[in-house]
């Protein structure tokens, strides 16, 4: 491209700019070099040439242009700066003043602990386990105190730092950490395996989509460890680039991936918000809300703008909440005031990111919903908001509800507010708990006779015997003779239960442990041990109901036992029985195909 | 021709018993002997049109046309008429108005926006009216090339990048008159291939490759006529240094893995055109790990000069307006990261990052210069602000051998 150096460009660029035909000054045919007659093609013909070619000319003749040489921008504030208390302006990194790195007091970074943003939270547990490292401070009360609140803290959102955490605490728990570390690392390093083996041609099957839901959480819960090889075969799935993975199952590992914080996920997450639409959408970008990285907030931004699909806008409104970019909030408090029932859970959970106390009269009406699901996502939120105007409405819930998880989850979300309430500054409220809610029903005196009494417990211990044996028919026989001794001994009924929960004989394990839960709920939701076999049961049942194709019967499977007090249960199943329970659950109301 | 292979999987349908009326083959690939000698053929059908490609390059040789009669089962029917020529006339006289109609429309088109002028053409009916119409007449679906046209003409309009539209169109321009030439050139097949694909070209310009070792860079989503409707990746061959692109149109299939991932190519089609060079891979392996020494290897062929990465974008851009989207890999001699990241050739040139585009991607580049990273070569598409070159980020590598995606 050659072009007349004689030709005024500054002419040339007012006929680009301005147009050809309202030129009023210059006649663009004189200016062009073209005759008089020439037509308007022959002209626009001419005008791009020369411009183009004057263009292409200059590049890199004169010193860097001063736009280019400017630094990108300012990023994104990342705290909600609505909240001028100590929270609200509580940073998690960086140079501030007020951030979680600097508290030295341990019952302020507990407080923060209870009642903080996932970020701030999860800061709060790297700064405490800063400070039991030093091993002056280990003999004292307020580090005893904060290793029992280590101990006892049961929030899936922070699996993995809290793993690491325990891991480092001495003693039992210690040991009991490291121990499911080392399984974890296995389990890595099986799947490893099949990964080489999967892209070598080798074999067909994806291995992480096969696992069971459970090992899958587990799997993904640590992340961070994993190697390269795995991240980036994950990362191929969410890409929709490893040569099989339907959409179902890309966006069942995206919802595994959930409370994810690695950044090698990033490129493939924005890919998947960048070009996709709809659930993967919505997935991705509740990870990505997550993610502490310079790249996420513009993606989110940008694609928050030019989307129209309302399950996507909740999704990403929520996540550029919690970078601290409150958009969204006017919309998700519109899908709140509408009340439509399929965006309601999703706009809850987003309004746990973008609320502050000016929404809790909106939150608050929605713990009286009639769906627990809706109820409980309605106490969490309102934990997060951390209004001390909620306590009421949440004591008379849990006065009136008989539903364990959500008397669990209002449980969690007092606590949570009184130490929001504390770390403001506010009148600390003490919760009574034995004035609140109602007492456990005492239990029926027993009406079994003596011998029914001694020929029972004889069943029993010889179950438990021919357990010892490996004999589980055997000891399963015992075990119904026992139970069908004493009608309200639930001690048989949990041993058929985890005989065949051992055996992997679920659909049988389930009547025994319903039968249990009905006659000693507390029993079971008490004990880490028969909570853990009672949840996976439910939770690989409804695996097995749901490759059979029956989803209504998995969604109920699941919804069942949410119902129940599971904190003492394993986060990683926790956190897949509330994935499934959202995947069929939108299944059931988009008419998708199963995506768990 | 003898057909032990044929004649097998006629015996295993017989013992299998069982048929299927579903499935269309795509693509097939096989080893073929004659006079002793074993290609690789691989048949497919590309556009409505079969491609034959063979080993030996000898696309319309002995191997290929053995491989052709076993698949019209020419050798087992022996009263049948061996094909003969298709009747193309009408099908070229059809084909020539079409073009015709094309370039009408791209001409309304750059009259169009000319007379509005640029400021303007976001909202006038007229250069909707125009794009609307060579979208019609487009062939369907829409060309990759005309579509990535398209994209960046209405991003530069709605930008007010005027300076980068009049590219676009003057690259329109010269299309239009590709299109009305009554007699072709190997330019002109170059450039009708680049836009319409290799169907609309009446030579071939595609080269192959063989065993090759190239490594995947970045990949990212172009806007076409619909947003995000290309996948493109960024490939880099690591004996060569040539950087090839591999699209992926949506709903299409394309070469499988993550990015970064290895790629080692036993047959693949080079389409000359629009830089970077449009790759198709049509045999590899695919390794989710790339090994340290590979890296190392990315940094040697990594460009030094900045003053030919220059040149070689004017050239690209001068060739090809509207579709030409270099990128590059480069090896900085040293860098200024005091307030703005600068990087220089041993010559004293200097690139900067395009601050426009991917702004996350420059923002997450900043952030591993402040905790310390020391990149050892970068990997990025290439655009000019102003008077400026400047290299949008998509990867670095460290001194220490570690690949960072951005």
């Amino acid at each position: 491209m050659a072009y007349d150096t004689k030709v005024d460009l500054d002419t040339l660029g007012l006929f680009l700019h301005e147009g050809i035909a309202s030129s009023e000054h210059a006649n663009p045919r004189e200016s062009l070099g073209c005759r008089e007659d020439a037509d308007d093609a022959e002209i626009a013909r001419r005008l791009f040439q020369i411009i183009a070619s004057s263009d292409l000319a200059r590049i890199g003749t004169e010193s860097i242009h001063p736009e280019a040489a400017r630094h990108p921008s300012v990023r994104p504030p990342t705290e909600v700066a609505a909240d001028p208390s100590f929270l609200g302006r509580l940073s998690t990194s960086g140079s501030s003043e007020l951030t979680v790195e600097r508290i030295d007091d341990l019952p302020t970074i507990l407080a923060v602990l209870r009642a903080g943003s996932r970020r701030q939270r999860r800061a709060a547990l790297g700064r405490l386990a800063q400070r039991l490292r030093d091993r002056r401070l280990l003999h004292t009360d307020a580090v005893r105190k904060a290793i029992q609140t280590i101990n006892e803290l049961r929030d899936v959102e922070l699996g993995h730092e809290l793993a690491l955490v325990r891991a480092e605490l001495p003693g039992a728990s210690g040991r009991k950490a490291r121990q499911e570390h080392d399984e974890w690392k296995r389990l890595a390093q099986s799947v490893e395996d099949l990964i080489r083996v999967f892209w070598d041609g080798q074999s067909s099957v994806e291995p992480i989509h096969l696992m069971p839901g459970d090992q899958r959480a587990l799997l993904l819960m640590h992340i961070p460890e994993l190697p390269d090889l795995a991240v980036q075969h994950i990362n191929a799935i969410i890409e929709g680039n490893d040569g099989g993975a339907p959409l179902e199952s890309r966006v069942g590992l995206l919802s595994s991936l959930r409370f994810a914080t690695d950044i090698r996920l990033v490129p493939a997450l924005i890919s998947v918000i960048e070009s996709e639409r709809g659930a993967l959408v919505a997935s991705a970008s509740r990870v990505l809300g997550g993610i502490d990285d310079a790249r996420v907030h513009p993606a989110l931004a940008e694609r928050f703008e030019r989307s129209f699909v309302t399950e996507e806008r909740i999704a990403l409104a929520g996540a550029l909440g919690m970078h601290g970019d409150c958009r969204g909030l006017a919309e998700v408090r519109s899908c709140l005031e509408e009340g439509q029932p399929q965006t309601l859970l999703q706009a809850l959970e987003a309004m746990e990111s973008l609320g502050s106390s000016e929404n809790t009269d909106l939150v608050t009406p929605f713990i009286d919903h009639a769906d627990v699901s809706i109820a409980i996502q309605a106490v969490r939120t309102a934990a997060r908001i951390g209004d001390g105007r909620a306590l009421d409405v949440l004591t008379e819930k849990y006065n009136t509800s008989s539903v364990p998880a959500m008397r669990a989850a209002i449980e969690d979300a007092l606590s949570a507010i009184t130490a929001r309430m504390e770390l403001r500054g506010e009148e600390a409220v003490t919760i009574d708990w034995s004035e609140v809610g109602q007492k456990p029903a005492p239990r029926r005196g027993s009406r079994d006779s003596l011998p029914a009494v001694v020929l029972g417990w004889r069943d029993y211990f010889m179950g438990r015997v021919w357990l010892l044996f490996g004999r589980m028919t055997w000891a399963i026989v015992r075990f119904e003779s026992a139970a069908a001794r004493r009608h309200d001994w639930a001690a048989p009924l949990i041993g058929i239960g985890m005989t065949f929960a051992r055996g992997e004989q679920y659909a049988l394990a389930l009547p025994a442990f319903r039968r249990a839960i009905e006659l000693d709920r507390t029993q079971i939701e008490r004990n880490p041990i028969l909570v853990r076999a009672m949840a996976k049961s439910f939770l690989r049942r409804a695996e097995q109901v749901e490759r059979e194709g029956r989803d209504d019967v998995a969604r109920g499977l699941v919804g069942e036992v949410l119902t129940l007090d599971l904190r003492r249960a394993p986060g990683t199943v926790r956190f897949e029985l509330r994935r499934k329970h959202d995947v069929l659950r939108r299944e059931g109301t988009d008419d998708v195909h199963s995506a768990a | 021709m003898s057909t032990p292979l044929r004649d097998a999987a006629v015996r295993r349908l017989r013992t299998l018993g069982k048929h299927t009326g579903e499935g269309a083959i795509r693509r097939l690939t096989m080893d073929v002997e004659v006079d002793g000698r074993v290609e690789m053929v691989t048949l497919s059908m590309r556009d409505d049109r079969l491609q034959c490609v063979s080993s030996d390059a000898q696309n319309d040789g002995p191997h290929v046309l053995a491989a052709l009669e076993f698949i019209a089962g020419i050798e087992l029917r022996e009263d049948s008429a061996p094909p003969g020529a298709v009747d193309s006339a009408g099908g070229l006289s059809g084909e020539a108005d079409a073009w015709g109609e094309l370039a009408e429309a791209l001409e309304d088109l750059v009259t169009a926006v000319a007379r509005v002028g640029v400021a303007k053409a976001q909202y006038a009916p007229s250069v909707d009216a125009a794009l609307e119409r060579v979208i019609a007449v487009a062939p369907r679906p829409t060309p990759a090339g005309l579509g990535r046209f398209i994209g960046r003409l209405q991003r530069d309009i709605r930008l007010g990048e005027a300076r980068r539209a009049a590219r676009m169109l003057e690259g329109a321009s010269q299309l239009v008159e590709t299109l009305r030439a009554s007699t072709p050139t190997s330019d002109s097949q170059q450039r009708l291939s680049a836009w319409l694909g290799a169907r609309a070209a009446s030579i071939s310009s595609a080269q192959l490759l063989y065993d090759r070792t190239m490594i995947e860079v970045g990949r990212e989503w172009m806007t076409g006529t619909e947003r995000a409707s290309v996948e493109r990746r960024y490939i880099v061959d690591i004996e060569s240094g040539h950087i090839y692109r591999e699209d992926r149109p949506r709903q299409a299939l394309a070469s499988l893995g993550p990015c970064p991932r290895q790629l080692q190519v036993g047959l693949a089609e080079v389409e000359t055109g629009a830089s970077p060079a449009r790759i198709r891979i049509l045999q590899y392996e695919v390794q989710p790990e790339v090994p340290t020494e590979n890296w190392k290897r990315l940094h040697e062929v990594a460009s030094r000069s900045f003053a030919e990465v220059s040149d070689g974008y004017r050239r690209s851009v001068d060739a090809h307006p509207s579709l030409s989207e270099p990128f590059a890999l480069i090896a900085p001699y040293r860098i200024e990261r005091n307030g703005v990241f600068k990087a220089f050739d041993a010559d004293g040139h200097q690139l900067v990052l395009n601050r426009s585009e991917r702004r996350g991607a420059v923002l997450a580049f900043y952030d591993l210069l402040a905790q310390g990273a020391e990149p050892s070569w970068l990997a990025g598409r290439l655009t000019d602000q102003g008077t400026t070159l400047c290299l949008t980020p998509f990867a670095l590598g460290t001194r220490d051998g570690t690949y960072m995606r951005l």
